[in-house]
């Protein structure tokens, strides 16, 4: 467990030397919010003003903005490529000869960048949630906060074997960008990050609940939006932790498989 | 001039090869742009399933602007996105140093140097898109209204190249800048609406910013407006003008970061 606190301690470390790339990187997340929300206030003013997949306007900003939330924990910026180039780069021997596993390590350094980025990006999120807090539904009680936490902690995780599972593609392609990137275009649209999957047709939704995208972000926003009963929030967050079992069953599966085809090329 | 056509193929030729050496990894980034496309249709349809219009655009006008706004976005992320992303790898790593010892031209060299083909397959897209907007009804737009569409556009991207590229050289101040890619992304996403949801958005100071600042909400509802709906002359003459004077910039800025550039290596 030491060595995993060291890792943690250097990659907390590491993500305060860039600070101003951080600042940058967190002021910009903002700009998608803004648009989402002014096409949305232009979409219920041409239908006017009416309920759209029972959402009106302000359960819709509260959408986007609780969606970024979600994101802020789901999403795992550049541990697919990482993995990916670790293995086709040969790094991935260092790790190998070291009594440390290789994605306790990725975790342990995802959980060091996450909270680095709570702390600093708590600020702007709390001027932005300021701004917005007429949209936004009231403050959840003890009950609905603890689900809260815990369905973000699960999306989080969910995030993190899908990540890891792209990445480990690279035992068996040389490339995996291009799967990268058509993995972030379904997600995109699976997970409801585009838009509520309320929206879609009662049979789309349901293709789409069998797949883990959606626990990732649609049901966790909507355990945040408290647009779910306690005890469906309850039954998102027990699907999130299959999810979360499966998908970690899968990576380690995948992982034993990929370290029999290892060549460790580079020098 | 030739010198540089001669670079230009060379450059463009290492490309396709690099792109042919993973034939499955281009076949994939090809079925995801093309995915992306029809997700984005999947959208249109949603919304235009609520509401008759978005600021007065009906349902064909969005989607004349969404296909211009692929063909746009397509054509830069072809010859000039990979050029902007690898600056700041190149001055992390001080690799900068072998562009600058190579006879040419530096901004020729790190613009163009690697072209996306798989990017470039939205272009042919978005211009289907356009023209399954118009349903066919192409006779409705004069030739001189399709002149001014393509002259729009490259300038669009002209735009683009010079905001991305100034702001990948904000990497020699600023070591490790890798907001590039996030830069794109959110320039894009507020490139693809409509320009009219901006204008009564805190008085009108983002709309203001995004036109006459840095027009990037300019680069698709422009040309799109062109051939769509109306657009005042002066606005066409605006643009052309920004066009040039971003682009003048973007040189300017380039000298000012060599002359800060340390280079990284021993």
């Amino acid at each position: 467990m030491r060595k995993y606190r060291t890792v943690f301690m250097v990659a907390l470390a590491d993500r305060l030397v860039y600070r101003v790339d951080f600042f940058v990187s967190t002021f910009l997340m903002f700009i998608p919010i803004v648009t989402t929300v002014l096409l949305w206030r232009a979409i219920y003013s041409g239908a006017g003003g009416e309920n759209i997949g029972g959402l009106n306007y302000s359960d819709m900003v509260s959408y986007y903005l609780l969606v970024m939330v979600v994101r802020a924990f789901g999403s795992m910026p550049r541990l697919a490529s990482t993995v990916a180039s670790d293995i086709r780069d040969g790094e991935l021997r260092k790790y190998l000869l070291q009594p440390i596993s290789y994605l306790g390590y990725q975790g342990t350094l995802r959980l060091a960048h996450k909270i680095i980025y709570f702390i600093m990006a708590a600020a702007p999120y709390a001027l932005v949630f300021w701004i917005c807090r007429r949209f936004l539904p009231a403050w959840p009680d003890g009950g609905t906060l603890c689900l809260c936490v815990v369905s973000l902690v699960l999306a989080g995780a969910i995030g993190f074997f899908i990540n890891a599972l792209i990445g480990l593609l690279g035992f068996w392609f040389l490339e995996i960008a291009s799967f990268l990137h058509l993995f972030m275009t379904v997600q995109y649209f699976l997970s409801g990050h585009m838009f509520p999957l309320a929206l879609l047709p009662a049979s789309v939704r349901t293709v789409i609940s069998y797949l883990p995208f959606a626990y990732e972000t649609y049901y966790p926003t909507l355990v945040l939006l408290q647009r779910t009963e306690m005890a469906s929030a309850v039954e998102v967050i027990g699907v999130q932790a299959v999810w979360v079992t499966v998908l970690a069953i899968v990576t380690r599966v995948a992982w034993s498989r990929g370290l029999r085809r290892y060549a460790a090329f580079g020098g | 001039m030739s010198r540089y056509l001669c670079i230009l193929g060379r450059f463009w030729k290492n490309s396709l090869l690099r792109e042919m050496s993973f034939r499955g990894h281009f076949a994939v980034n090809v079925f995801g742009e093309l995915l992306w496309v029809v997700l984005l249709l999947v959208f249109i349809d949603v919304i235009y399933s609520r509401t008759p219009d978005i600021n007065g655009w009906t349902e064909a006008e969005y989607l004349f602007l969404t296909g211009t706004h692929l063909l746009v976005t397509g054509l830069f992320e072809a010859f000039f996105f990979e050029n902007c992303w690898r600056i700041s790898g190149l001055v992390r790593r001080g690799d900068l140093d072998f562009v600058l010892l190579k006879p040419a031209n530096t901004q020729f060299l790190l613009s163009f140097q690697q072209i996306s083909y798989s990017s470039l397959a939205n272009a042919p897209v978005g211009i289907g898109v356009c023209l399954y907007a118009l349903r066919g009804d192409t006779q409705g737009v004069s030739a001189g209204q399709w002149g001014w569409f393509c002259v729009l556009v490259a300038a669009g991207v002209v735009v683009l190249y010079s905001v991305l590229f100034m702001f990948a050289l904000t990497s020699v101040w600023l070591i490790r800048q890798t907001g590039v890619d996030h830069l794109w992304f959110y320039a894009v996403s507020l490139a693809r609406y409509p320009a009219e949801i901006y204008r009564r958005f805190v008085g009108g100071a983002l709309y203001f910013s995004l036109v006459f600042v840095v027009p990037l909400l300019l680069v698709s509802n422009l040309p799109a407006n062109v051939v769509v709906r109306t657009v005042e002359p002066w606005m066409v003459a605006y643009l052309l003008s920004a066009t040039a004077v971003l682009l003048s910039l973007s040189g300017v800025v380039l000298r000012a970061a060599l002359r800060s550039y340390r280079s990284a290596s021993s």
